[in-house]
Parts: structure tokens; C-alpha cells; sequence
């Protein structure tokens, strides 16, 4: 497979992670919460992929996440995309683990208080965004989506890199 | 070093230049790309679908066949006890039938019954929704009831080619008018979804409740659609009315909560009844050019 398409072919190998975890909200369906990991998925890919192809990679990711919700077009995807921007020109802050997890949960985090705004921001007539319901609502998902940042940013990471090893995607040594 | 922050920069200035012709694009663009996405998914989403029906089958081959047996015998007298009720609910059509002809009353909406199974469900404090394994293909379009039985479960919100997304009673865009059960004079209601608290049930909400109702005495009041908008048949329950209802702040309605008729989390087959002639919402969305006149009944 050519390089070039190597973003293609990890967002291949990514979407059945991203599915798994809207299989579990689905099981959790009673407790009114969605579980998102779109933020972690894009961190290894990032420490190793070009500027475009993370581009490419983190629009991607985010599009899923939006197509079947009601979240405004682009608010997750636009926001992914900056990151990913910010992350291939300072790949330092991702070079090993610790801060691979640390850059997981900020990202997650980042991208689910994003959604969770975007997606607010058309109930705001019955639920004020500076209400405690809203505040207690976003905590709850910003923590499970930084816990879930934690628990799968290893497993997630092996296959991805995995994958870009197949690919032929240079280490992250070789791009830095 | 610096040609990767040169290039950072760049892509920086490209984001915002690709942000403002985001906002400006028609939305017929933004719906192709979102519609793109839903449909690389679909596939997935079928798959999840035949995944969980596998299961069951498993699941039901493992039972002993005294149990088959069982069921079967007991299906069986169902099956007997409805063939009755069917006979006597034809005289009912017939002579229901022959009265509208005689008073030249208007027909009511007729509708086709598409089973589907559910995919996948969505629910979030801003959403309630469920994924069906029916869409564009089989027929389902955008504002279609969504029931199981004569239960409401939802409305049809987005039809890709082979899937499709249905709001449920609960979540914060459904809306629809209502009767509730001891009013005997007939005021219509209104049901909304309402955004959810996290861990706790999903509920709906009924308002402008006039004060002088008062439910059944030693039941729940069930919550059943008028018909008037057109979307829904009229008689369906949407859920019953829990006790504690209480009178708004200016004194003059009262509002409740609605528990949904179905447990709305654990469902796993719904029925979608689609229009046999458009609806009166569809007329007025299709540009008059294309619309033909024999439609308009």
C-alpha cells in the first residue's frame, strides 16, 4: 500500500475501536451517558503520520463521531484537525508514554467538553450552560472520557501501531 | 526545525481559511459529508445488528424442546384467541366502513408497517436515539412514527440509504399533542423529551395540563396521541402520566412527567409506519414544480 494512503489505512484499523465504544455507551444505554475516545485515537498516529495525513486522519475521526449525532457539523472535527496541527509541529510533548497518556487525556478531554458544548448550545432554552445541570452532566462525561483515555490509549496505541508498521510509516525517531 | 514550524503556521492559516469557508459552504455540502460518514458506517452498524440476532438464535437453539414445546402450545392458543378477535374486528371495519360512507366522512392516513431491527442505540444528555436497520431502500423517510405495537416509540429523524435514525419519545427535539385517559373533555396536551440527567431514566414531559384534571382514581393516566399533527394516528399510547403533577408557576396549567410506554433501552425491534400518501408537512417541503397533483388527497 502506498504511503500516501497510510492515513486511510489506519483510520480502517481505528474505526473498530471507535465502534467498540459506542457498543459499550449502547450497553450503558440506561445511564443516559456516551462514552468517546475520538481524542485518544488520534495521538499515536500523530507522533508518526505527516502533517496532512494526521490532518486527514483526526478530520476523519471526528466526522464519524459527528455523522450519527446531532452535534453541529465540524465542531469536533475542526477541533481535532487544530490539534492534530499542534501536534505534529511539537511531536516532542508525545515522544514517550507518559506523556502520550498525558496528551490523551487532554485531548479526549478537550474534544468531549467541545461536543458536549456544541451539542448543548441547541437546548440552551430549557438547560442554561451555566446551570448545575449542565455542569454536573459535562464533569461526568469529561471524567469517563479521560478515564477511558487512560484505560485504551495503550492497547489502542499497539494497534495502531501496528498497523503503521505494515504500512511502512517511519518511526517516530526517524520523523522528529 | 524551523521548516516544520514554518509549515505548522501554514497549516494553522489553512484551518481558519478552510474554517470560514466551512460556515459558508451550503448546508447541501455539509449534509453530503455527514451523510458520507453515516453511510462508511453503516456496514458496521448492520453487522453489530445481525451480530446481536446471531446471539439470540443461539441463545433460543440452546433451549430444551420441552420448553419449544411450551412455547409453541402457548403461542398456539394465542394465535386462536386472536383469530377471533380478528373476525370481530373486521365486522367493526366493515361497518366502520360502510358509516363514513354514508356520512362522506374523510379517510383517515393510511399507512405501510416496515419492521426493523434496532442497530444501536444513542443516548447522551442531549440526545435520545436509536440506529434501525431499515432506511431510503426500504421506503422509511424523515418524520415517519416509529411504534412497537400501539406503543409510540419515536419519530424517524434521518433516512440513509439502509439505515436510519429515529428520535425516541424522550429525547429533547421530540415533540407531539396528546390526550390523557379520564379527560373527558378531550384538551390536548403537549409531550416534549427533555434533556436528561446522567444515570437516571429517561423521561419525557406533558404540559399545559388544564387544573381541573384529575387522573383516574387508582391508575396511571395513560398519554395517547391525538392524531392532529398529522404525523401520528391517533390512540396510540405514548407512555402514562406519573403521579405528582404539578401546577406551573403562573397557576393556571399544570405540568408532569411521562414514563414511555416501552422500556425504551432494551428494545430491540420497532415497527415504522410510513405514510402510504405524503403527509400534509411533505406537500409543503416538496417545491411546487415536482409535486403531482393526483398526491394531494
Amino acid at each position: 500500500m502506498s504511503l500516501s494512503w497510510s492515513w486511510l489505512f489506519l483510520l480502517l484499523a481505528t474505526f473498530p475501536w471507535l465502534l467498540g465504544v459506542d457498543l459499550l455507551s449502547d450497553a450503558m444505554a440506561t445511564s443516559g451517558v456516551c462514552l468517546f475516545i475520538s481524542g485518544a485515537a488520534i495521538i499515536a498516529p500523530c507522533r508518526r503520520l505527516r502533517r496532512w495525513q494526521a490532518v486527514l486522519f483526526s478530520a476523519c475521526v471526528g466526522f464519524l463521531f459527528e455523522s450519527l449525532r446531532p452535534i453541529p457539523d465540524g465542531s469536533l472535527a475542526l477541533l481535532l484537525v487544530l490539534v492534530a496541527i499542534y501536534l505534529t509541529s511539537h511531536r516532542a510533548e508525545i515522544r514517550d508514554m507518559p506523556k502520550m497518556f498525558g496528551a490523551a487525556v487532554l485531548v479526549n478531554g478537550l474534544a468531549c467538553t467541545a461536543w458536549f458544548i456544541a451539542a448543548g448550545l441547541a437546548h440552551m432554552k430549557e438547560v442554561p450552560l451555566l446551570s448545575l445541570h449542565f455542569l454536573g452532566q459535562w464533569l461526568l462525561h469529561l471524567l469517563l472520557a479521560t478515564i477511558l483515555a487512560v484505560l485504551l490509549l495503550v492497547p489502542l496505541t499497539l494497534v495502531q501501531n501496528f498497523a503503521m508498521d505494515k504500512v511502512g510509516v517511519p518511526q517516530p525517531d526517524e520523523v522528529l | 526545525m524551523d521548516n516544520n514550524r514554518q509549515g505548522a503556521k501554514a497549516s494553522y492559516v489553512a484551518l481558519v481559511f478552510f474554517l470560514g469557508l466551512w460556515m459558508i459552504l451550503p448546508s447541501a455540502v455539509r449534509r453530503f459529508n455527514r451523510e458520507a460518514f453515516a453511510e462508511f458506517q453503516a456496514p458496521a452498524l448492520h453487522l453489530v445488528g445481525k451480530g446481536r440476532d446471531l446471539a439470540r438464535y443461539w441463545e433460543l437453539k440452546s433451549r430444551s424442546p420441552e420448553e419449544l414445546t411450551a412455547a409453541a402450545r402457548d403461542l398456539a392458543r394465542i394465535n386462536a384467541a386472536l383469530e377471533l378477535k380478528i373476525h370481530s374486528l373486521d365486522d367493526a371495519r366493515k361497518e366502520n366502513l360502510r358509516l363514513r360512507e354514508m356520512l362522506r366522512y374523510p379517510k383517515t392516513e393510511e399507512f405501510v408497517t416496515v419492521v426493523a431491527r434496532v442497530s444501536i442505540r444513542e443516548t447522551s444528555s442531549w440526545w435520545q436515539r436509536i440506529i434501525i436497520r431499515k432506511g431510503r431502500s426500504d421506503g422509511v423517510r424523515p418524520g415517519c412514527p416509529v411504534v412497537f405495537g400501539d406503543r409510540v416509540i419515536g419519530r424517524v429523524s434521518i433516512v440513509h440509504l439502509t439505515t436510519s435514525e429515529v428520535d425516541l419519545v424522550t429525547s429533547p427535539v421530540f415533540r407531539c399533542t396528546a390526550f390523557l385517559e379520564g379527560d373527558e373533555q378531550y384538551h390536548v396536551v403537549h409531550v416534549s423529551g427533555q434533556a436528561g440527567l446522567a444515570l437516571s431514566a429517561p423521561r419525557a414531559l406533558v404540559s399545559i395540563i388544564p387544573l381541573d384534571y384529575s387522573p383516574p382514581a387508582g391508575q396511571v393516566a395513560k398519554v395517547m396521541t391525538t392524531g392532529l399533527g398529522g404525523v401520528f394516528p391517533s390512540g396510540l399510547t405514548l407512555g402514562t402520566l406519573e403521579t405528582g403533577v404539578q401546577s406551573t408557576a403562573e397557576k393556571h396549567l399544570q405540568t408532569g412527567a411521562l414514563t414511555p410506554a416501552k422500556e425504551l433501552s432494551f428494545i430491540q425491534e420497532v415497527s415504522v409506519l410510513i405514510p402510504k400518501y405524503p403527509t400534509a408537512g411533505e406537500i409543503l417541503l416538496t417545491p411546487a414544480d415536482s409535486a403531482k397533483p393526483e398526491e394531494f388527497r
